[in-house]
C-alpha cells in the first residue's frame, strides 16, 4: 500500500509539473474506477462528461463503448463505435468493433459495407464478411429459383427483395418490393420499402410518388415513415399525379389532390378527380356533395342532383344541411370547406393582426400554419415573403415571393413577381444598380444630369464588397458667367468617373464607402484644362425614414432624412456634409390614375464643408410634392420650391439668399 | 408513558413511510384507471385512503383539500381541464392554437416511435414551470403528460384521457408515475424468460442476473443451439451464465429448438435436411430444419441432446416448437414442411400418392381441388408432430433418470384459440395435452403471431379453451411474446410499458406461469415495475401498526424493518423485502430480526419460521428451488433427513418437489 501511495503522488507530482492535467483527466480517473468496481452506470455517466471536454478523443469513445457492451447497450457501443471509427479511420479493430455491431444491431447493410472496405487485408473482416454475405446471397438464389416456378408467390418476392436490399442489389429490391405490393396493394408498408430502394438509386420521382402514396394512407404507423423520408415542403401537383398513377386506389391521396385542384381553381381537374373517387369509393358522401355542388354551380342540375340526393339521404346532418343550403338557398351558397378549413381562417386572422402590430415572428408562425392548412393559398405566400422580408430574411423572403408570384390572381402575381425581381436582385452575386436624376433648376436656368452605374460584387458573410462604378455629372450649359469681370463658374464636373471602391453593408441604416477612380472631363475649364484627373472619395451615407413612408399600400404622415459625409480629393480635399429633411403627408394610390402614388412635405436641407467654401454651405427650405406611378416602379418625379441662403458669404459673388424651383426625375433599377 | 410514546412513534413511522399500495379510480364503464393501476399491482380503494386518486372527468372537487392531501403524500391524476387542473397550474393556452396530436414522443425514450391510432383534438396547456414533460407531441412538441411532485406527494396530468384500454396514448404513463415518487408496490420472482446469448454476448453477466431478478425472472431459458458443438470458449459462457444466474436464485433451462439443431449441424449434414413442398432445403426464417424423421439424423440428434444437457448444470429442458412449417399454411409451398423423402415415402404408404402432388397445380392431387387429400396430409402431419414430441419427452424422460432434478417445458403453439394453427404448422394441441397425465412437465403455450395485435384479454380466453382439455391447470403456462408485430398496432410495434404490464398482468391471473420471449426486447425502462406486474394481490388493509396482505401465489412487500408474519418471526425477508406465501397473512414489526434470513427465494413458499437459530420451511418446486441464504449454512435437513448444503454462492440448491426443509 506505501508503494502505491509513493506511486500515485510521484505520477501525480510528475503530472503537475508537466503540464497541467486536461479537464478530463479526474472524469476519467472516476470512470476507471468505476469500471473497475464494476459500476458501469456511474463509468457511463464519467466517460460522458470526458467527452463532453473532448469529443475527438477515439480512446474514450472505445471504452465508453466497451462499458455500453458490458450493460448490453449495443446500439449505444455501436454509436460510439462509429464515432471512433470517424476520429481514427485507420483503427480496423475499432472498424471491425463497429462492423459486428451493425450486425447485431439489425443494420446488416452497414456491417456488410465495413466488412468488405476491410476485407481486402484483414482475414477476420473477409471472414466476417462471408458471415454476412453467403445467406444474402444464398437466400436471393433460393428465393429466385422458388419463385422460377411460383411468380405469384407473395412471400417469395418479400423476402427476396428484403434480401436484396440488405445486400445493396437495389434494382433486384425494388423489383421485388414492387411485385409484392402489387399482388398484396393493401401492405403499403412495401411501398415505403419501395420508395426507399428508388431514392437510393437515385431515382427521387419515383421515390416521390411512392412515398406521397404511402404519406396519405389510413394507416398512421405507415403513413409516418413515409413522411419522414419525404421532402419538407408540400407536394406539387404533379406528384400527387404520379403518385396516383402508382397507387390507383388509394383513396385519401386522390380526395387530397381534388382538393387542391379545388383550391387552385382547377374546377375541371378537380370534378375529375372527385367523379374517379365516388367511383372508387361510393360511400365517401363527403367527396359525393363536393362533386355534386361544383356541378350544380356550373348549371349541370342534372348531374348534381343524383349525387346531392344520395347525400340528403345518407349523410351526417352538417353535410345533410350544407347540400340543403345549396341546393334552396337562403343566402348565397357556399362552397364546402376543406377539413381544417376553419383553423386556416383562424391562422390568417391572426397572422394579419400579427403584421397589424409588428409582431412579426407570430404573424411568420401563423401564415406558417396557414400554409401548412392550405398550401395553395398565393396570398398567404405572399405574406409569408413579406414577413421574411421584414425579419430580414430576405432568402426565405425571396422563396416565398417566388411561389406566390405563380398565383392566377393577377395583383397578388404582380406584387410577388415585383418583389421577387427587387429581392433576388439584393442576393446576387453581382448585383448592378443604375440611377440617373435629370433636374431642372430655375435658378440656374440649367438642366443637370447626375448618374450612376455600379456595379457589386456581393459575397454572403461579408460585410464589405468591392465595386466598379461610373459616374457621371453635367449639365447643359457648362459654366454661367457671375458678373463682369469674374471668371466663369462651372456648375458641374461635365464629367465622367471610373472608379472601384468598397462599400459595406447597410448598418443601422448607414452606409460606408471608399472609392479611387479616374475622372474623365468631357468639357475642360479654365482652372483645370486636365482631362484625367485622379478621383478620390469616400463618405458615410445615413438615410431613415418614419412613419408612413411612400411604399406600395402606405398612405399617412412621414418624416425621412438623408444625411452624408463625403471626402472629395477633386475638391480641394475638401469634406462636405449633407442633410436632406422632408416632413409631410403620403397619400392614398389611386388605382384610377394608374396608380399614382404621391407625397407632399417641407423640406429643409443644409450643407456645410470643413474647408468653408460659401457655395458648399447653404441653408433651404420650401414645400415639395413628389409622385410616382405604381406600374412605372422605376420612376420618382419631384417639383420643389425653395428658398436659400448662404450661410458662409466670404468670397460669394451672389446675394445671400436665393429662390430655386427644381423639377427632376428619379429613374433607378437594380438587377 | 414511554412505552405508549413509542408506539404512537412507530404508527406514525410506519404510516409516513408507507408505501402507496392503494388507488382510487372509478370503475365505471370505459373508465382504464382501474386496469391501468392494477396491471402494476396497486389494488383498488376508497378515496380517503388511497395513494393514488384518479380525478374523474368532470369532477369539482374542493381545491384546498386535494391540495393538502397531495401534499400529504397523496399522488393526484387529473386528465385535461378541470378546476383541480388549474389550481395545479395546468390551464389551456388561449394563445395557443389547438393540435390534432398522433405522432407523440416520450422523453424516456424519445426514439420510440408512438402512434395513435386516430388523432386526438386537444387544446395547447401552459404547465407550472417545474413540471416535468413525460410526453409530448412529437412535431410541435405540446405537453400531453407532465406532473411534478409537491410535499410528500405529486400531481401527474395529462392532456388527453389514456384511451380505452387504457395503453393505447401513453406507453410510459406508470413509470411517469413511478417517476413522481411511486415505488413499486408488490413483486413476483417467478416469471420465465426465454434468452438468446447471441445478443448478450459481451455482457457482466453477474450485473444481468442481477437486474434479471430484480426485475422478477426466476428462471432464464437459453437458447442451447448455440451450444450444441463443444467449444472452450462458447461452454465457458454459458457456465458464467448458469453460474451467475445461480447466484442470484435464478434456474436455467436448456431451450431447444428442435428440429432446427445447429448452424453447424446443418452444413455439416445436408442429407438430413428438411426439404419445403418446392423442394428446396428448409431454411426459414433463422431456423434450418432437420428430418427428424430419419433415422439416422434422430440418433445424431439424440446423442447431440444427450451431450448438450449433461455438460451443463441446467435446472430444466424446454422442447419448444416442434412441429412444422409455416404461418402462410399451403398456399406457401416454398415454406411448407416436412416434404424430406422419409415422410413422402410413410405418407405415400398409408394414403397412396406422394404429399408432393397436392402442390402441384398441374396436378389432379393439387390441393385446391382434393379437399379430401390435402386433408388426409395435414392429419398425417399433425399426427406426425405429436409422434415427435411423445418420442423427445420420452428421450429427455431417459436423461432425467440420472439427472432428477431436472425439469421439464413443452412449448406449443396455441390452437385453441386461434384454430388455424394445426393446418399451418401441425400443431394440435388436443393430441399433447394428454400426456400431461403420464408425463410429468409444463405445458407452455405460445400465442401465435396471428394474436399478438390483440388485447390483454385474449389471455383469459386462451386459458379458457385449455380448461377443459385437462385437469392438470397447474401445469399450464403462457407465453408473452414482447416482439416487434407485424400488424398494424398502436401505439407501439413492440410491447412495452403500460400495454407489456396489462399483458404481464392479464396472463398471471389467468396462468399459474407466465414466460416472456424474449429477454433482450424487454425495454430496460419496462423492468422496474414487471416484477409488480407479475404479482397478484388481492387484497391489501394498511392500518397504523400492521399491513394485510392477500396474495394470489405469494408476494413480495415492500418492508425495511424486521417483521414477524401471522404473529411469528418471519426469516424470508431481505433488507427491503418481505416474502409471503399465498393466500391471506398479516405483517407486523418484529422486535429483532429472524436469527437465519432467507433474502430471496425461488420456489412456491407454502410456511415458513423462525427457529431459535436458523428457518424452517416447505415449499413446492417445479425444478431446484433456491434459496439465497444471509449466511452459510452449518446444518440442513430435508424432510427430516440431514443433507449436504449444496450451495452456489449464498443460495442453496433445493430439491424439486414439494419438501420440508430446516436450516441453521
Amino acid at each position: 500500500m506505501p508503494k502505491l501511495v509513493l506511486i500515485t503522488t510521484i505520477a501525480a507530482l510528475a503530472l503537475g509539473q508537466a503540464a497541467a492535467p486536461e479537464p478530463s483527466y479526474q472524469d476519467l480517473e472516476q470512470a476507471y474506477q468505476a469500471l473497475r468496481a464494476k459500476d458501469y452506470d456511474l463509468a457511463i455517466a464519467q466517460f460522458q462528461k470526458a467527452l463532453a471536454k473532448l469529443p475527438d478523443r477515439p480512446s474514450i469513445r472505445k471504452d465508453l463503448a466497451y462499458t455500453f457492451l458490458k450493460v448490453g447497450e449495443n446500439e449505444a457501443a455501436r454509436d460510439q463505435f462509429a464515432e471512433a471509427m470517424k476520429l481514427d479511420p485507420a483503427d480496423v479493430n475499432v472498424a471491425l468493433e463497429y462492423g459486428f455491431l451493425c450486425y447485431e444491431t439489425k443494420q446488416q447493410v452497414n456491417a456488410r459495407r465495413v466488412f468488405d472496405r476491410l476485407r481486402k487485408n484483414n482475414a477476420t473482416a473477409a471472414q466476417a464478411f462471408e458471415n454476412v454475405d453467403r445467406p444474402l446471397r444464398e437466400g436471393i438464389a433460393r428465393w429466385q429459383a422458388a419463385l422460377a416456378s411460383q411468380p405469384d408467390n407473395f412471400s417469395g418476392h418479400e423476402e427476396l427483395a428484403l434480401l436484396a436490399e440488405q445486400r445493396e442489389e437495389l434494382g433486384l429490391a425494388a423489383e421485388h418490393f414492387e411485385k409484392a405490393w402489387r399482388l398484396r396493394p393493401a401492405r403499403r408498408d412495401l411501398l415505403v420499402s419501395l420508395g426507399r430502394a428508388w431514392m437510393q438509386m437515385d431515382r427521387p420521382e419515383e421515390a416521390m410518388a411512392a412515398l406521397l402514396a404511402v404519406s396519405r394512407t389510413e394507416e398512421p404507423r405507415i403513413a409516418e415513415q413515409a413522411r419522414d423520408l419525404l421532402p419538407q415542403r408540400y407536394p406539387y401537383v404533379y406528384e400527387f399525379e404520379r403518385a396516383l398513377a402508382l397507387d390507383v386506389s388509394n383513396i385519401p391521396l386522390r380526395r387530397e389532390l381534388a382538393y387542391l385542384l379545388l383550391q387552385l381553381n382547377q374546377q375541371s381537374q378537380a370534378e375529375a378527380q372527385f367523379q374517379a373517387l365516388i367511383e372508387k369509393a361510393p360511400d365517401d358522401l363527403q367527396s359525393t356533395a363536393q362533386l355534386g355542388l361544383m356541378k350544380l354551380a356550373r348549371g349541370d342540375k342534372e348531374g348534381a342532383l343524383p349525387l346531392l340526393n344520395r347525400v340528403l339521404a345518407r349523410g351526417d346532418p352538417a353535410l345533410v344541411e350544407r347540400v340543403r343550403a345549396a341546393l334552396h338557398p337562403p343566402e348565397p351558397k357556399t362552397e364546402l370547406k376543406v377539413r381544417g378549413q376553419a383553423s386556416i381562417t383562424e391562422a390568417k386572422d391572426m397572422a394579419a393582426k400579427s403584421l397589424e402590430k409588428g409582431y412579426l415572428k407570430d404573424a411568420l408562425k401563423y401564415l406558417t400554419i396557414a400554409h401548412e392548412g392550405d398550401p395553395a393559398d398565393y396570398e398567404v405566400m405572399l405574406k409569408l415573403g413579406w414577413a421574411n422580408n421584414m425579419l430580414k430574411d430576405d432568402r426565405e423572403a425571396v422563396k416565398w415571393f417566388g411561389e406566390a408570384a405563380r398565383s392566377p390572381d393577377a395583383k397578388i402575381s404582380a406584387e410577388a413577381a415585383k418583389a421577387y425581381r427587387n429581392l433576388a436582385s439584393t442576393l446576387d452575386r453581382f448585383r448592378t444598380t443604375v440611377w440617373v436624376f435629370p433636374t431642372f433648376s430655375t435658378r440656374w436656368h440649367d438642366l443637370f444630369a447626375y448618374a450612376q452605374v455600379k456595379t457589386e460584387l456581393r459575397v454572403p458573410g461579408w460585410f464589405v464588397h468591392p465595386y466598379l462604378s461610373v459616374r457621371f455629372t453635367g449639365d447643359s450649359h457648362g459654366a454661367i458667367t457671375p458678373g463682369a469681370g469674374l471668371a466663369p463658374q462651372y456648375l458641374s464636373e461635365n464629367a465622367a468617373t471610373l472608379g472601384i471602391g468598397l462599400a459595406t453593408n447597410t448598418w443601422h441604416r448607414a452606409t460606408a464607402w471608399v472609392e479611387a477612380g479616374e475622372q474623365m472631363r468631357y468639357r475642360s475649364s479654365l482652372t483645370d484644362t486636365s482631362r484625367m484627373t485622379p478621383d478620390y472619395r469616400g463618405g458615410v451615407t445615413y438615410t431613415r425614414g418614419l412613419g408612413h413612408v411612400m411604399a406600395q399600400g402606405s398612405h399617412g404622415f412621414f418624416g425621412e432624412t438623408n444625411d452624408d459625409a463625403v471626402y472629395v480629393s477633386r475638391f480641394d480635399k475638401d469634406t462636405l456634409f449633407y442633410t436632406q429633411n422632408r416632413v409631410g403627408y403620403t397619400f392614398r394610390e389611386m388605382e384610377a390614375w394608374g396608380g399614382l402614388h404621391g407625397q407632399i412635405y417641407w423640406n429643409g436641407n443644409l450643407t456645410a464643408d470643413v474647408k468653408r467654401q460659401y457655395w458648399a454651405n447653404t441653408f433651404e427650405t420650401g414645400p415639395g410634392l413628389r409622385f410616382r406611378f405604381e406600374r412605372l416602379p422605376s420612376f420618382l418625379f419631384s417639383v420643389n420650391a425653395l428658398r436659400g441662403t448662404y450661410v458662409v458669404n466670404q468670397g460669394n459673388p451672389r446675394g445671400a439668399n436665393f429662390r430655386d424651383f427644381r423639377v427632376g426625375v428619379w429613374y433607378a433599377f437594380t438587377r | 408513558m414511554r412505552l405508549r410514546g413509542s408506539a404512537l412513534f412507530l404508527s406514525f413511522t410506519i404510516l409516513s413511510a408507507a408505501p402507496r399500495f392503494t388507488f382510487s379510480a372509478t370503475s365505471e364503464n370505459g373508465n382504464p384507471w382501474p386496469t391501468i393501476l392494477s396491471s402494476i399491482g396497486l389494488v383498488p380503494s376508497p378515496p380517503a385512503g388511497a395513494g393514488i386518486v384518479v380525478v374523474p372527468r368532470g369532477a369539482n372537487w374542493p381545491v384546498a383539500e386535494w391540495q393538502a392531501r397531495v401534499e400529504q403524500g397523496t399522488i393526484l391524476v387529473l386528465e385535461g381541464a378541470s378546476p383541480l387542473a388549474n389550481a395545479f397550474g395546468f390551464k389551456p393556452n388561449p394563445q395557443a392554437k389547438n393540435v390534432a396530436a398522433q405522432s407523440i414522443e416520450d422523453l424516456r425514450s424519445p426514439e420510440l416511435r408512438i402512434i395513435w391510432e386516430r388523432p386526438v383534438d386537444t387544446v395547447a396547456f401552459a404547465i407550472p414551470a417545474n413540471a416535468q414533460v413525460f410526453a409530448r407531441e412529437r412535431h410541435q412538441q405540446i405537453p400531453l403528460l407532465a406532473g411534478y411532485r409537491r410535499g410528500a406527494g405529486a400531481v401527474l396530468w395529462m392532456a388527453v384521457g389514456p384511451g380505452e384500454r387504457g395503453y393505447e396514448r401513453f406507453p410510459y404513463l406508470p413509470q411517469a408515475l413511478t417517476d413522481l415518487g411511486l415505488d413499486p408496490p408488490f413483486r413476483s420472482g417467478r416469471l420465465w424468460v426465454f434468452f438468446d446469448s447471441a445478443y448478450r454476448s459481451r455482457v457482466d453477466l453477474d450485473y444481468f442476473a442481477r437486474r434479471w431478478r430484480a426485475a422478477g425472472m426466476g428462471a432464464l431459458h437459453v437458447a442451447a443451439w448455440h451450444y450444441w458443438e463443444r467449444g472452450a470458449q462458447n461452454d465457458e459462457y454459458l457456465r458464467q451464465l448458469i453460474d451467475a444466474c445461480h447466484r442470484n436464485a435464478i434456474q436455467v433451462y436448456a431451450w431447444l429448438e428442435l428440429p432446427h439443431v445447429s448452424e453447424q449441424f446443418w452444413d455439416g449434414h445436408p442429407e438430413w435436411r428438411e426439404k419445403t413442398a418446392a423442394l428446396q432445403d428448409a431454411r426459414l426464417d433463422w431456423r434450418k430444419l432437420v428430418n427428424l424423421t430419419n433415422r439416422g439424423a434422430f440418433q445424431a440428434v439424440s446423442q447431440g441432446v444427450n451431450d448438450l444437457v449433461n455438460r451443463f448444470d441446467w435446472d430444466g429442458v424446454n422442447l419448444a416448437e416442434l412441429y412444422f412449417e409455416s404461418l402462410e399454411g399451403v398456399d406457401n409451398p416454398a415454406r411448407l414442411t416436412p416434404m424430406n423423402d422419409d415422410v413422402r415415402a410413410e405418407f405415400r404408404g398409408v394414403a397412396g400418392f406422394d404429399p408432393l402432388e397436392l402442390f402441384n397445380a398441374q396436378s389432379p392431387r393439387f390441393w385446391g381441388k382434393n379437399a379430401e387429400g390435402l386433408k388426409r396430409f395435414l392429419d398425417f402431419r399433425a399426427d406426425l408432430a405429436r409422434r415427435q414430441q411423445t418420442e423427445w419427452i420420452a428421450q429427455l424422460e431417459n436423461i432425467r433418470k440420472t439427472k432428477t432434478h431436472l425439469d421439464l417445458v413443452l412449448t406449443h403453439i396455441d390452437d385453441r384459440f386461434d384454430p388455424s394453427m394445426r393446418e399451418k404448422l401441425g400443431a394440435d394441441a388436443t393430441r399433447v395435452l394428454p400426456l400431461l397425465g403420464t408425463h410429468d412437465f409444463t405445458f407452455l403455450i405460445e400465442d401465435p403471431a396471428t394474436i399478438w395485435n390483440l388485447g390483454p384479454q385474449r389471455y383469459p380466453q386462451i386459458a379458457s379453451r385449455y380448461a377443459p382439455l385437462t385437469p392438470a391447470q397447474e401445469k399450464l403456462a403462457i407465453d408473452v411474446n414482447v416482439v416487434e408485430r407485424y400488424q398494424d398496432v398502436y401505439p407501439t410495434k413492440l410491447q412495452t410499458g403500460a400495454e407489456l404490464f396489462q399483458l404481464v398482468h392479464t396472463a398471471a391471473l389467468a396462468f399459474p406461469r407466465v414466460a416472456l420471449y424474449f429477454e433482450n426486447s424487454i425495454g430496460k425502462q419496462d423492468l422496474s415495475l414487471l416484477s409488480s406486474s407479475a404479482a397478484l394481490v388481492d387484497k391489501v388493509d394498511q392500518s397504523a401498526s400492521k399491513w394485510v396482505i392477500d396474495s394470489k401465489r405469494g408476494a413480495g412487500v415492500p418492508w425495511n424493518v424486521p417483521a414477524q408474519v401471522d404473529g411469528k418471526s418471519w426469516p424470508f425477508a431481505s433488507d427491503t423485502t418481505v416474502w409471503l406465501p399465498k393466500g391471506s397473512h398479516t405483517i407486523e414489526r418484529a422486535a429483532q430480526p429472524a436469527p437465519l434470513r432467507v433474502l430471496d427465494f425461488n420456489g412456491d413458499l407454502r410456511t415458513a419460521k423462525a427457529t431459535a437459530s436458523g428457518a424452517e420451511f416447505s415449499y413446492q418446486s417445479g425444478a431446484r428451488a433456491m434459496a439465497v441464504l444471509e449466511k452459510k449454512p452449518v446444518k440442513l435437513e430435508i424432510d427430516g433427513l440431514p443433507a449436504t448444503p449444496e450451495m452456489a454462492g449464498n443460495v442453496l440448491l433445493l430439491p424439486k418437489g414439494q419438501h420440508l426443509v430446516a436450516v441453521e
